[in-house]
Formats: structure tokens, C-alpha cells, sequence
């Protein structure tokens, strides 16, 4: 497969050649200068537009786009809403790129979003037609540069930031399309585009053909679509080749986010081979039945008011129309699309020991990268799961399975010695270190509320962590004395590892229920089990020895092992309060006020006896 | 003005300090609610079949159930005085 690199060192002397080429006919056709500024300045525009939305939304957008996209209409909905807002598609594509691989968002609804930010990006075709070429410039564009620039000298929160860089954005665009336009009126005086104008199926797949490149170099199917606006409404462009050229924009942006998802990650990938085959179909059906569209065009705009020679705005129409089509017609088999999607760029040798979820592209976003870290932290918790019921012999799935504890503790994992140190080697260290890495790098553009749950999640790391370590050194005693002959130590042995057992069985059931009084109930339960393992003021390790029933030996490994396990409980327990108790619930917000303190646990304990 | 300080405002001239506590209040009834029928399930369940293990099991969920009732009631109180201080603080104003 070709890589990222490998197209870049392609493209690189095309760019070059099409940079002389542009100087050379600059310099036989100056006004060319003034058109090719204009396209700078509308992406400029579009630029400080994207990052001004994104400082500006301050999670509100990322909220929208998680919340509201959990059936496929709501998906489409919010894609198109929000890409018609923000004005640009590249933006929402990065969240859900980044939702995706933080686990957010299924890829169905992702996929919906992307099709619906598609059928968004008509709206810069009705910005341009509607408002950009009415729009005197020196009113307009210029005021609000001015303002974008003021702005910021006296409000200096992010969010002032945010809208100062839209202002700015909307500003340029708007100058952007000015100069575009007056550089179009001005070269028609020398060179008259529209005498290239072609007719029939040969001059459509021409100009789609013209559309597409243009949008590969520019980068933008929106700049290519205020181009052909522009040029349109001042008759360079005939309005059918104009039809065709939209097509063309549409086909070209595929090629665009192609060449974007090489370097992007697997999800990103899968998110543009949608892109290609729902632009590539949409595409085909434009072009098949462009004659049919174009009366439709013509018979809807007498309906929406759009002057017969508005042949702009008609453009735009043309636009969302086949892009609507266009969404009508993937969407009923959007389900088969996934099914295909979820088969490609899969991962090869799925690592235990490697990150899962912690993908560079989550941390474009505090909520996304927060997420990316949650799920790693969850994934490193299943791995301590394995070893810890491996280091204490019992099989996984007894202790998820509703058994009789007593029996767990009998049906031992395996007669041999388990390496827990090779374990640890290679599915904990590795993967803490990524976690807390990633971390790092997420906590530099995190809002404090943020890092304050960041940094409880970096302490749920280091519990499970300090899990495992008990763990091992628990194992070495716990081998010795199962399989030895006094059954009093082995009895106690067993009931640390059955305290154990039941401890993590019910942080799976709080890892899997919604239920809020289960998991306060199994919490607590939890914080008072482990004082069982306080041998020394619970009188068990005095009866042991007064009534000599083990050896002085046993009692100091019993007694050291009893404050392992009461440890690695502590641990678990801690973990589980901070990992498996959902940010947003409602438990969250009460938990620290409902949570048992350590008298009250005495309380209950004593209540007992 | 920052937006900040504008935030604050709009949430004070909405009453959403106290759209909050209300919130806040409503999840604990709810929770108080499951306590509740978690605990009368278990006041009935018969005691005379089961096990002493399972004695001391009902016995211990029935005393943290009972235990969390209270602190689940306690808080909410506290925020019943919160919102009714709130509200008198605007009145006063």
C-alpha cells in the first residue's frame, strides 16, 4: 500500500509545475492574480472560521454531536446541522474521527454524520450566492476584520478569542469572494471562459473531470463551489457546465479526504472510504439523471422564488438537491456499509499488552481524549482482572459466574506456578506507561474540571497497578501454604482468596450495572469485607497462635499476606469509585456525600458482632 | 463584561442555581426510593429457610440499606435548607 510519505514525494513536483504554471499565466494574465487571491483569502476565511468555532463552542459542539446521533436520522441531522453552522466539514469529520476512536460513538452513527455534514456543505453554496455576492464589501467584510481584530485587545477569554476568529473568518470569506468576482469581470474584458463552454454527455463528464482537479489542488470542494459561483454569476461559465463542475467538486473532495485519512488512524480511514463511496454514488447519479435534476431545479426554484436568470442561487439548489438524493439513496444500506467497514483496516496481532484506545486524534478534544483514557484505564483493569485471578488460581470465569464461592476457591486455574512478574511485563507496565503518556500530552489543552478527573483516573491507574504488584507478592505464600498440609493456615488462605473473589466479581457486576443502589450496596459491602483481613484486631491471628495452631513462620507470612490483601482491596475498591461510576450520572455528583467513611464502616462492623 | 461573569448572571437571573439543587435533589429520592424497595423486599423475605450464611448476608445489606437511607434523607434535608436560604437570600434583595 502506498504510503502517506509516498504521495507526498509524488505530488511534490506536480505542486511544483503547477506553481510555475500559475506564475506564467499570472504573468500573461494578471487579473488571473486577483481571482487566485480571492480563493487564498476565502480559505484563509474559512481557516480562522473553523478554529474560531472550535475555541467559541467550548464543548458545546462535541456535546451536540455525542448526545444527539444515536439513530441514524438524529446522525444525519446533526451532521448537517452542524457543518452548515460551523462551515466546515473537515472540522466535524476530526471530532468524529476522534469520537470514534475515544469509543463515543458507534460507526453507524458516524458514518450518518459524515453523510449528513455532506449534504452540510451546501450551505457555503447558498452563504455565497444568497450573501456573498450581494454583499458591499466595505459594509461588511471590512467591519467585521475589524471587529475580529478588536475584539480580542480587550476581551480575553477564549470563548471572545473564538468569536473574534469567526468574525475574522466570515470577513475574509466575504472579501475572499469579492475579489474572485471583480477578478472574473475583469478578465472577461480579455479571455471569455465561456467560449469553452461544451454541450451534451461530453462537455458533463469534461467539466466534472475540471471540477474534480480543481477541488484535489484547492483542497476545498467549498472554495472550488464559491469559484464556480462567482465565475457563473458573472457569465464566464455556462450554467450547465456550472452543473457539471458542482458534480465534479463533490467527486474531487473524496480524493481530498482520501489523501487526509493516510495518516489518520483506522476509524479515520473507514470514515473516508464512506466519504468516497457515498460522494462516488452520488456522483454517478447526478450525472446520470442531470438533465432530470436540472428541470427539477428550475421547477422547484419557481416555487422557492428564485428568479429565472438567478442562475447562482439555482446552482446552490442544483447543489443540495443531488447531495439530498444523494443521502436518501446510501442511507437504507448504510447498515450493509458498516457491516463492509467494520472488516476493513483491522489491526493485525491484537496485542493485550498494547493500547487500545489511545489514538492521537482523541486528543484534539478534552472530552474526547478524557474518554480515550477512561476506556485505556478500563482495558488496563481487564488485563490486572486476568492476572490477579490467575496469581490467586481461580478461573475467570467462575468469578464471573454466579458459583457458589466456596466452589471458585476449589477449582483451581492450573497445579503450576504462575510467572506474574512476565504478566506484568507484558500487559501492565507497557500499557500504564502509554496511559499515563498520553495523559500528558491530553492534559495541556484540558480545562482544570477536566485535569481534576484526569488526575483521579491517573490514581485509578496506579491502584490497579499497586493490584498487580500485591498481587505477586501475595502468590508466593499463598502457593506455599494452599498446597501444604496444615489446614488452618490453608483455611485462611483460601478465605483471602475467596474475600478476593467476591471482591472482583462485584466490581464486575458495578462495572455493568446502571443501577445506583447496587453499586452503593456493593461498595460498601466491599469497604467492609476488607476488614476481614485485619487479623490482628479482628483476634484470628491470636486465636491461631495461642491455641497452636500454626507455626511463629506462618503467622508473620499470614499476617504480612492479610495486609497485602487488604491492599490490593483497597485498591480495587478505589479504582472501581473512580472508574466504574459513570462521569455524567447522577452518582457521580452524590457519591462522595453517600459514600461509607471508615466509622461508619466500624459501626457496621460492630453492629454485626 | 466576560462571559464568564455573563454566564453567572444569566444562570442567576434564570434560577438555574436552584434548577440545580432540584436536580441534585431528585436523584437522591430516586435513590431513596430503590433503597426504600430494596429494603421492605428484604424485611420480607423469610428468614426461617435460609442458611446462617445467608442470615448474615441479609443482615448486613439490611443495616448499610438502613444506613444509607439516613445519609440519602440527611442530605437531602441539607439541600432543602440550601434552596429555602437561596430563595429567601432573593427576596431579601
Amino acid at each position: 500500500m502506498m504510503t502517506h510519505n509516498h504521495f507526498r514525494s509524488f505530488f511534490a513536483p506536480i505542486i511544483i509545475l503547477l506553481i510555475v504554471g500559475a506564475l506564467f499565466l499570472l504573468g500573461l494574465y494578471p487579473n488571473l492574480s486577483i481571482i487566485l487571491g480571492g480563493i487564498a483569502l476565502f480559505l484563509i476565511g474559512m481557516e480562522y472560521m473553523e478554529s474560531g468555532f472550535k475555541s467559541f463552542s467550548g464543548g458545546l459542539l462535541e456535546n451536540l454531536l455525542e448526545k444527539f446521533t444515536n439513530t441514524t436520522p438524529k446522525a444525519i441531522s446533526m451532521g448537517f446541522l452542524a457543518t452548515a453552522i460551523v462551515q466546515s466539514s473537515s472540522l466535524i469529520s476530526i471530532i468524529i474521527i476522534s469520537f470514534l476512536s475515544a469509543g463515543l460513538i458507534s460507526l453507524t452513527s458516524a458514518v450518518g454524520v459524515i453523510f449528513g455534514s455532506n449534504l452540510g456543505t451546501t450551505a457555503t453554496a447558498w452563504l455565497v450566492s444568497v450573501f456573498g455576492l450581494k454583499i458591499k464589501i466595505s459594509l461588511y467584510a471590512m467591519p467585521m476584520i475589524i471587529m475580529g481584530i478588536i475584539i480580542p485587545l480587550f476581551l480575553k477569554s477564549n470563548a471572545w478569542k473564538g468569536i473574534a476568529s469567526i468574525f475574522i473568518g466570515l470577513g475574509v470569506i466575504f472579501l475572499g469572494i469579492g475579489y474572485m468576482k471583480e477578478g472574473f469581470e475583469t478578465l472577461k474584458a480579455g479571455l471569455d471562459l465561456a467560449q469553452y463552454a461544451m454541450e451534451g454527455y461530453a462537455g458533463i463528464f469534461v467539466y466534472v473531470l475540471v471540477g474534480s482537479v480543481a477541488t484535489v489542488v484547492i483542497q476545498s470542494s467549498s472554495a472550488t463551489m464559491a469559484i464556480i459561483i462567482t465565475a457563473l454569476a458573472t457569465g464566464q461559465i455556462d450554467y450547465a457546465n456550472a452543473l457539471a463542475l458542482a458534480i465534479g467538486a463533490n467527486v474531487g473532495t473524496t480524493v481530498t479526504a482520501v489523501l487526509g485519512a493516510l495518516k489518520s488512524n483506522e476509524n479515520g480511514k473507514r470514515l473516508a472510504v464512506a466519504h468516497f463511496i457515498f460522494n462516488i454514488i452520488t456522483g454517478l447519479i447526478a450525472i446520470i439523471f442531470i438533465y432530470q435534476l436540472t428541470e427539477l431545479v428550475d421547477y422547484l426554484a419557481v416555487i422557492v422564488g428564485i428568479a429565472v436568470d438567478n442562475f447562482a442561487m439555482k446552482l446552490a439548489l442544483f447543489h443540495t438537491i443531488f447531495n439530498l438524493i444523494g443521502v436518501l439513496a446510501v442511507t437504507p444500506f448504510i447498515t450493509i456499509l458498516v457491516k463492509y467497514l467494520n472488516t476493513i483496516f483491522i489491526p493485525k496481532g491484537i496485542n493485550k499488552g498494547k493500547p487500545k484506545y489511545l489514538d492521537n486524534s482523541a486528543l484534539v478534544l478534552p472530552s474526547t481524549a478524557l474518554s480515550s483514557i477512561i476506556m485505556e484505564t478500563k482495558h488496563l483493569y481487564e488485563n490486572a482482572f486476568d492476572i490477579i485471578t490467575h496469581g490467586l488460581n481461580l478461573k475467570k470465569k467462575n468469578v464471573l459466574s454466579t458459583m457458589d464461592l466456596d466452589e471458585v476457591i476449589l477449582d483451581l486455574h492450573t497445579h503450576k506456578t504462575i510467572d506474574i512478574d512476565d504478566f506484568y511485563n507484558h500487559w501492565i507496565k507497557g500499557l500504564y506507561g502509554e496511559i499515563i503518556d498520553f495523559s500528558t500530552k491530553a492534559q495541556e489543552n484540558m480545562p482544570p474540571e477536566y485535569i481534576e478527573e484526569l488526575y483521579k483516573l491517573k490514581l485509578a491507574n496506579r491502584d490497579i497497578v499497586d493490584a498487580v504488584k500485591g498481587t505477586k507478592h501475595l502468590q508466593k505464600n499463598m502457593i506455599k501454604y494452599t498446597s501444604g498440609r496444615n489446614e488452618h493456615i490453608k483455611a485462611q488462605y483460601d478465605d483471602i482468596r475467596k474475600g478476593l473473589a467476591e471482591l472482583l466479581r462485584n466490581i464486575d457486576t458495578i462495572a455493568k450495572t446502571d443501577e445506583e443502589d447496587i453499586i452503593i450496596l456493593l461498595l460498601s459491602k466491599a469497604k467492609i469485607h476488607v476488614e476481614r483481613y485485619d487479623i490482628i484486631t479482628n483476634g484470628t491471628l491470636d486465636k491461631l497462635i495461642r491455641k497452636g495452631l500454626i507455626t511463629n513462620q506462618m503467622a508473620t507470612s499470614l499476617m504480612n499476606d492479610s495486609n497485602y490483601a487488604h491492599s490490593i482491596s483497597k485498591n480495587l475498591i478505589t479504582m472501581a469509585e473512580i472508574l466504574f461510576i459513570d462521569i455524567k450520572s447522577d452518582l457521580k455528583k452524590m457519591h462522595e456525600e453517600l459514600s461509607m467513611n471508615e466509622e461508619e464502616v466500624n459501626l457496621l462492623i460492630k453492629e454485626q458482632k | 463584561m466576560s462571559i464568564k461573569k455573563f454566564i453567572e448572571s444569566v444562570i442567576s437571573s434564570l434560577n438555574l442555581e436552584e434548577f440545580e439543587i432540584k436536580g441534585k435533589k431528585k436523584s437522591i429520592k430516586r435513590l431513596l426510593e430503590k433503597l426504600e424497595l430494596r429494603k421492605s423486599i428484604l424485611n420480607k423475605t423469610t428468614k426461617k429457610n435460609l442458611t446462617k450464611k445467608e442470615k448474615k448476608e441479609l443482615k448486613e445489606e439490611l443495616a448499610i440499606i438502613t444506613l444509607q437511607i439516613k445519609k440519602g434523607n440527611k442530605l437531602l434535608d441539607e439541600l432543602n435548607t440550601k434552596n429555602s436560604k437561596n430563595i429567601q437570600t432573593k427576596k431579601d434583595k
